[in-house]
């Protein structure tokens, strides 16, 4: 088995690590990189729980990627989501509006809601919904989940219409 | 699940990629968006020797409509680039709804319409795990002699479950294949066989590069029944599409989709449509009909009859929406 | 005391969790996240037959493949038992998919399953028992010798003169029911990591509802001391009464640790999980009820069958668990229960989320409704005429100090509108109610229903919380610090919630039985006043006021009424520890119910469901779910709503939509794809209600809130498909396919009529 040394940026950070054709970045991110918020949960795209961010800002999931193909394409990690002090107006809102329970789901959940909000800043009901199917929640049953979503547009457009006021 | 081992290709060009294709043969396996492929490798059910990665292929890319109004759609294109695109959703909103009903939003942003055109069948008793399959006689897809949903068929009668599929034959899609011997068109309805293995007609060495819709303004529509909206294998879909006015049908094509091997085309309910116009009682009567073509279906994680009753309700369903849709605008 | 809402800093107010930020960002630590050094991976060799006989076991290509460090199979943990008894790998007779038969822990996880893969064993087949009816035919073989006619356990108990309470029943209806197999499902698989290189102490990190439990068990099992085991649950990802017991790879990685030396970790894969969680098996039901004509419940009589599958463990709870049910809801003068478990060479089961009760109400929600209309009555005034009262004592002993039922059925039924829709909803539209009552801990487990706690308080005023309850997502480690600094004056936030180590915390029975509010809380309560007490004798000096009549609030300690002349709570704690006595704060307590047995409070709930039916697929669309529950108090409400969501949601899921579906023994879904738990589309809104009793012996007044609002949601959820179909459903879950036919059966009658 012959490895590759590829580059792999992970939250903006650069890690040279050796990989085979068969790794999946979940397990690159978990293993070599060494970055555990990515949960590894049914490894067939099913659950949801290792989605990460593309290049394009989409959730991936990353028990079907394969590292290889990563190679020098930025990733982010649920640790890359929330500013030096802050959290992300997604994890605030889901703090706020109790949408985390276990954790366990929450580290995929965080990422699906943000690559919504990255793409579309104002969902309807039906985009929300489908961006969140493809993540499984049993604790909240996905009820306070969608609040914490909904919650965190209306913070998102708050802080920009205060940005704005302010003028730069 | 963990992948077994495996080389990895990334051609530069199309050429390259058709020239290792020719040459691997089956110990090839050519990898889209992997959300299906690496799923099947984790559960071995092919154990291939190699993956050629065609995704990023430029030749495999972009949407486009040509002089003569022919849409053309690369295989390489990824499922929710395709859903949300603007000319799908406009001119051909069926099978934009058929396309985003593909796996979740998740599994949309990598798979790519190649792959779910090239989607193999689907069966309880052969996508698990190698322990798990290890309780079970070996069937026709593991090389037994058996089916366990069908006893008596000679063959695999897996689900063929690709979304995207009805809704492009209800279009009268063709599909464009290359190999390094030269390319060929044929319709998408000719490309699969009733066979849950050898569910299509890809030829050693081939590639398939793009779907050709042919112009025509057409109303169409694509349903689901699936336990789940948003993720999941349906237990029956249905694309239509229909030309001409309400009174008055031109062309109708109604499809259905995972009830058996392949997808079934409803010859006996859009005749009637065809020959009564749709009407609430053509509607009822073209529901009826659909059990005569359908013939033998799958029941695979459904009990017997419920999946004609289900494809019933479907054609009401796509035929009621299809009365209501306004024709799509031309350019 | 009851303190009111008012007096209350702390305690009532939304308060987020605790551990959110950590969970949110990615740093909590789950067991998977684990890497200790020279740690091994181990993967079992199960058995791919139903019921046969092993005739050989060759494990040397195994051996012999690089990178494999042990192989363990019966030889080497001969008299060890999980559980009663299943014994950790088998010798001579499989009993189920899955089963058992040895295990290899290699460098790597790859190495470890090809190796499992290597291990050669000979089987051969024998007959084998799928269900209920087969299991208990008298011809059936046994599947364990012991187990007369497959019956592992059973229960029988008469309360009253039942036949008289018939005998002057106005009205009897008897209906069937049957629930099938289902999965808890949680979001983390299972898993454990053991490190046995010593051999007088066992380290295991696993995720639990019990450490305590667990290390009784492993102990046991082990033969070695319970101080010689240390669980540490560092986050548990869901419970759903799905981690109250030790599961065989637990003693797995703990045998193999043991024989190599090292640290090893098994996990789960994806459909493996279906066997090592075990979950639920196909339950019967016969309920029987004799009312007068006024709708009195004059007697009520239940037989109940459980699969327990290959073997038996602790599920003979689910007997006493189901015996009782009826009395803490409804006023009974008589009741009859017959209760059974049956062994088949099924998986072994155990629970699903709502541990036997909920799938019961399924049936038992359906029955009470189906009864009352044959009265001519409304569901809900039967249920109010018959639901249980504060002041009652039923006839299993159980006092009900407090009881919100009839708060919520009424609140409940004026914001669903109730009254406007009952009977009155176009086709293919149902309304239905769920009713429930919920203990809030028991004894049964052990003779003692004990919690402890710890807390130290350091001289800025910071606090460290020591309990040994589990916190698996229901945001129970907030409550209790919310306990504590409303006891202390303190925020919670000020409060680090110390738990997840067996070796550092207190006891605790854990989070089972819906303990976990009212004793752990309890105890956090004494703990926190204890160290009050120390912190009491500085302030009532240095305010010159008697100790009861101070006032810790808002980080302050003051005269009551005189809240200007308040001395920062952090300074009394300074001044405690830095005086020539040097007295460091630390407080202890516990809670255990006074009681000989049984449970000290009970929570209630009344759920209402609108539903529409789909009759071109039969698919049942939840529109709309209206929540009410006593909780006694809520010591987070928002906490406690999110309790009540994930209950719906798992409610309703079982319901319409989770199923193992099963064959020959095998589960033919097992994966997160195929066992269908509904997602973001199928949830409906929830709209809740928190009834507030106030318990006279819970926490601040609370109970429980972890298994009240799902034992409402089923038989609301069965009973609003029921009255859009026009007939109840006896089986569970309500396929689409079930209903496509009773709506074509229906659809039939009315033609030929």
């Amino acid at each position: 088995m012959t490895r590759q040394l590829i580059t792999l940026i992970v939250n903006g950070d650069r890690y040279q690590v050796p990989v085979a054709p068969h790794e999946t970045l979940l397990d690159v991110i978990r293993d070599q990189v060494a970055l555990t918020g990515t949960k590894r949960g049914c490894t067939s795209g099913a659950c949801g729980v290792c989605t990460v961010q593309g290049e394009d800002g989409r959730a991936v999931l990353s028990c079907l990627a394969l590292a290889i193909e990563w190679d020098n394409r930025p990733v982010t990690t649920i640790e890359g989501v929330a500013g030096e002090d802050e959290l992300h107006p997604v994890q605030k809102a889901f703090l706020e509006y109790g949408a985390v329970q276990c954790g366990a789901c929450t580290p995929g959940l965080i990422m699906t809601a943000k690559a919504l909000l990255d793409e579309n800043p104002d969902p309807d009901e039906e985009a929300i919904n489908e961006a969140l199917a493809g993540a499984l929640c049993r604790c909240t049953g996905h009820i306070k989940v969608k609040i914490a979503v909904r919650e965190a547009i209306k913070a998102m457009v708050a802080d920009a219409a205060a940005e704005d006021s302010h003028g730069v | 699940m963990q992948l077994p081992l495996f080389e990895y290709h990334r051609p530069a060009s199309l050429d390259e990629a058709l020239a290792t294709l020719g040459t691997a043969g089956s110990s090839l396996a050519v990898l889209g968006g992997g959300t299906d492929l690496l799923i099947n490798l984790k559960l071995r059910l092919e154990r291939p020797r190699a993956l050629l990665s065609v995704r990023e292929l430029p030749e495999l890319a972009g949407v486009s409509v040509d002089a003569a109004g022919t849409l053309r759609i690369g295989a390489g294109e990824r499922l929710t680039d395709l859903a949300t695109h603007p000319l799908l959703v406009a001119r051909y909103p069926g099978l934009a709804q058929a396309i985003r009903a593909v796996g979740s939003r998740h599994v949309r942003n990598m798979a790519t319409l190649g792959g779910n055109l090239c989607l193999p069948t689907r069966c309880w008793y052969t996508n698990q795990s190698e322990g798990w399959r290890g309780s079970q006689l070996p069937c026709w897809k593991t090389e037994g002699q058996v089916c366990h949903v069908i006893k008596t068929a000679s063959n695999c009668r897996a689900i063929h479950s690709a979304d995207s599929v009805p809704a492009l034959i209800a279009l009268d899609a063709r599909l464009l294949l290359r190999s390094s011997q030269g390319e060929r068109e044929l319709p998408l309805a000719d490309f699969y066989r009733d066979d849950g293995i050898e569910n299509n007609v890809l030829a050693p060495g081939e590639l398939v590069i793009a779907v050709l819709v042919p112009p025509a303004r057409l109303r169409s529509v694509f349903v689901k029944a699936a336990a789940r909206t948003g993720l999941d294998y349906g237990y029956a879909t249905l694309a239509g599409a229909l030309g001409g006015s309400n009174r008055a049908p031109k062309s109708l094509l109604l499809v259905a989709g995972s009830v058996g091997t392949m997808p079934m085309v409803l010859h006996q309910s859009a005749r009637i449509i065809l020959a009564d116009g749709l009407t609430e009682a053509s509607i009822e009567a073209a529901a009826d009909a659909a059990r005569d073509d359908l013939g033998e279906v799958t029941n695979l994680f459904t009990p017997p009859g419920y999946k004609k009753r289900l494809v019933r309700g479907l054609v009401r369903r796509v035929l009621n929406e299809l009365r209501r849709q306004k024709l799509p605008a031309a350019d | 005391m009851a303190s009111r809402k008012a007096d209350l800093a702390v305690v009532g107010r939304d308060q987020p969790r605790l551990d959110g930020a950590h969970k949110l960002t990615g740093r909590s630590l789950f067991t998977d996240d684990v890497v200790l050094p020279g740690m091994l991976h181990a993967k079992i060799v199960r058995s791919p037959h139903a019921r046969a006989r092993i005739l050989s076991i060759d494990t040397s290509a195994a051996l012999a493949l690089p990178g494999v460090k042990a192989v363990i199979t019966h030889a080497d943990a001969p008299k060890l038992y999980v559980g009663i008894e299943q014994p950790l790998f088998r010798q001579e007779i499989v009993n189920y998919i899955g089963d058992e038969v040895a295990a290899v822990a290699a460098l790597d996880e790859a190495t470890a399953a090809e190796a499992a893969a290597l291990i050669k064993v000979e089987y051969e087949p024998l007959p084998a028992l799928f269900t209920i009816q087969d299991a208990t035919r008298p011809d059936a073989f046994l599947i364990h010798a012991k187990a007369k006619g497959n019956i592992a356990w059973q229960q029988a108990q008469d309360l009253g003169d039942v036949e008289q309470g018939f005998a002057g029943s106005a009205h009897v209806r008897t209906d069937t029911y049957t629930t099938n197999a289902s999965h808890n499902c949680y979001a983390e698989f299972h898993v454990a990591i053991a490190d046995w290189s010593l051999p007088d102490k066992l380290s295991m990190y696993t995720p639990t509802q019990t450490a305590i439990l667990f290390q009784k068990s492993l102990a046991g099992a082990l033969r070695l001391s319970d101080g010689q085991v240390r669980i540490m649950n560092l986050n548990t990802g869901g419970g759903f009464t799905g981690r109250t017991s030790v599961r065989p790879h637990h003693d797995v990685a703990a045998v193999l640790s043991r024989k190599t030396g090292r640290p090893v970790k098994v996990r789960a894969t994806a459909d493996e999980e279906f066997i090592a969680c075990r979950a639920g098996g196909e339950v019967k039901y016969t309920f029987r009820t004799g009312v007068s004509d006024t709708g009195q419940i004059k007697a009520f009589e239940a037989d109940i069958t459980f699969d327990t599958g290959a073997y038996v463990e602790s599920q003979m709870i689910v007997l006493t668990l189901t015996s009782s049910y009826i009395h803490s809801l409804y006023k009974i003068e008589a009741s009859r229960y017959s209760g059974r478990l049956v062994h088949t060479n099924n998986i072994p089961y155990y629970f699903h989320h709502g541990g036997g009760l909920a799938q019961m109400a399924f049936g038992l929600g359906q029955h009470m409704d189906a009864l009352a209309r044959e009265l001519g009555m409304d569901p809900i005034d039967f249920h109010l005429q018959n639901g249980v009262t504060k002041g009652h004592t039923s006839m299993t002993g159980t006092f009900f100090g407090s009881c919100g039922l009839a708060e919520c059925i009424r609140k409940t039924a004026k914001q669903a509108g109730w009254k406007r829709k009952y009977g009155k909803l176009p086709p293919l539209k149902g309304i239905g109610i769920g009713v429930g009552a919920m203990a809030s801990g028991a004894k049964g487990v052990f003779k003692h229903d004990t919690s402890a706690a710890f807390i130290k308080i350091v001289d800025d005023g910071s606090m460290s919380l020591f309990v040994g309850l589990p916190d698996m997502g229901q945001s129970s480690h907030t409550a209790m610090a919310m306990i504590a600094a409303e006891v202390l004056g303190a925020q919670a936030t000020d409060i680090t919630v110390i738990s997840g180590d067996t070796d550092i915390v207190p006891l605790d029975v854990g989070a089972l039985i819906q303990r976990g509010t009212f004793n752990t809380g309890n105890a956090v309560k004494a703990a926190a006043l204890d160290a009050r007490k120390q912190l009491e004798v500085l302030a009532a000096a240095r305010l010159g006021v008697k100790p009861s009549q101070l006032v810790f609030r808002d980080r302050q300690v003051y005269p009551k009424g005189q809240p200007d002349k308040a001395i920062p709570l952090k300074k009394i704690v300074y001044d405690t520890l830095h005086s020539r006595e040097g007295r460091f704060v630390m407080g202890r307590g516990f809670y255990n119910s006074p009681k000989e047995s049984g449970t000290m409070a009970y929570s209630f709930g009344a759920q209402i469901a609108e539903v529409t039916i789909d009759p071109d697929t039969g698919f049942v669309t939840v529109d709309r779910i209206v929540a009410s529950h006593d909780v006694g108090r809520a010591i987070n409400p928002r906490i406690v709503e999110g309790q009540i969501d994930g209950q719906v949601f798992s409610g309703l899921s079982q319901v319409l939509y989770e199923q193992t579906l099963l064959e020959n023994g095998q589960v033919m879904n097992p994966s997160r794809l195929d066992y269908r738990l509904p997602r973001s589309y199928e949830m409906p809104k929830v709209e809740h209600i928190i009834v507030e009793s106030i318990d006279p012996f819970g926490p601040f007044g609370a109970k429980e809130v972890g298994e009240g609002p799902i034992v409402c949601t089923l038989p609301a959820v069965a009973n609003a498909v029921a009255n859009a179909l026009g007939e109840p459903v006896n089986e569970m879950p309500i396929t689409p396919w079930k209903i496509l036919q009773i709506l074509g059966r229906r659809a039939k009658a009315r033609a030929g009529s």
